[in-house]
């Protein structure tokens, strides 16, 4: 394989990891002070969400 | 050992307790770095003093390195402005490389990189490295533009979506790039010293048990091979994505 | 021995999203040899394969820290 898809390999490995630390984070925080436990569970699918949108954003849409 | 069984190798095999005197700079992993440093530099020291137009057997191992590291790394990715990141590229190929194949070279028998201080270091030398690049060329302000900032998306999406390659690019990518060098070594040299205790403690138990012994200790050869490439190929992804992000910095826009 | 069973849950379940990351792989660079010219309408098909593969693995490494 090429550097390019090397490349675009760890970029999109980096983004899933930063999306679910990212919003999994906020979401412990907002349960640790709301003494809830669901908004670990939201934050997960916020933090997904958000990096598969960027994912298609940046390596799928574009190339078309 | 105070109850009989089998005990299975854990983190507390890597920690070493100093070789002489009381200093931390003492333990077997610092030291073997401080050889690597001796080696590497003695032989490409040796290998370019008597550079000819015919090149010695010495010569062209070392100048096959270089241009492995020249042309396949710093060319293919870089581009034009490759030149000035080769000495950089290539430190960093051939410490790495040497460090990991001390895990299989026989009485060293420990990849220095399996302490997950040295790929830390190495990462927050290259994070400064390529950050500075970019500011330079760059300028701060457009910089962190160009990252968080996409053309092209709708804009209540930026919310999202800012945060997010502002995160990648200030703390996933240095960490994933210093935890994979650290895990693949750890996780290699766990796996032989497995297979290698593991024979030796089937050796000291029941006579049928003894051929299971034999085969641990082939698969821990075998092993030692299937490692070397492993220790070759994480220093070769390592300088390679060094390159890439670098290039990256160097990019217009990405 | 000792330690904690959610990260031999997460070692259980990063076989399916390690096997299909190299079935994908697999099928892109068969297909790239095959037909070098597909490679722009491949490359785009492999990646998302891949982000959708790979959410699972990371998926399963955050639950394995957040689930006590």
């Amino acid at each position: 394989m090429s550097s390019s898809e090397e490349s675009a390999f760890w970029t999109i490995l980096s983004y899933l990891i930063a999306g679910l630390i990212l919003w999994c984070g906020i979401g412990l925080l907002v349960d640790h002070f709301l003494k809830t436990n669901f908004f670990v569970l939201i934050g997960m699918a916020i933090g997904l969400g958000s990096s598969l949108y960027l994912i298609w954003v940046r390596f799928i849409r574009i190339e078309r | 050992m105070s109850q009989p069984g089998f005990e299975p190798p854990g983190s507390g095999d890597f920690v070493f307790t100093p070789i002489f005197g009381n200093s931390i700079l003492a333990t077997k992993p610092v030291l073997l770095l401080f050889f690597s440093v001796i080696l590497i530099s003695t032989f490409f020291i040796i290998s370019s003093r008597k550079a000819a137009v015919v090149p010695s057997k010495l010569q062209f191992a070392g100048e096959s390195i270089y241009g492995f590291v020249r042309d396949g790394i710093g060319k293919d990715v870089i581009g034009h402005e490759f030149q000035r990141f080769v000495p950089f590229l290539f430190t960093i190929f051939t410490f790495i490389l040497t460090n990991n194949l001390f895990g299989i070279i026989p009485l060293m028998q420990f990849p220095t990189m399996s302490h997950i201080g040295f790929p830390v270091s190495i990462t927050i030398f290259v994070y400064l490295v390529y950050h500075y690049v970019a500011i330079k060329k760059h300028g701060l302000g457009k910089y962190l533009k160009d990252m968080c900032f996409m053309p092209g998306i709708p804009k209540p999406m930026y919310v999202l979506l800012a945060p997010l390659e502002f995160l990648t690019y200030f703390a996933i990518r240095p960490l994933t790039l210093a935890m994979r060098l650290f895990g693949n070594m750890f996780a290699g040299h766990l796996l032989l010293m497995l297979f290698t205790l593991g024979g030796e403690y089937l050796l000291g138990s029941a006579w049928f048990l003894k051929i299971f012994s034999a085969i641990s200790f082939s698969l821990a050869i075998g092993l030692s091979f299937f490692e070397m490439g492993i220790q070759c190929l994480q220093a070769y992804i390592f300088t390679l994505l060094v390159a890439l992000y670098i290039a990256g910095a160097l990019a217009d826009e990405h | 021995m000792t330690g904690t069973l959610s990260i031999v849950g997460f070692g259980l379940s990063t076989i399916g999203p390690g096997t299909a990351t190299g079935l994908i792989f697999a099928a892109y660079i068969s297909g790239v040899a095959r037909q070098p010219e597909a490679r722009s309408i491949l490359q785009p098909i492999a990646f998302l394969g891949f982000a959708l593969a790979e959410a699972l693995a990371i998926f399963g490494l955050v639950l394995a820290f957040v689930l006590k």
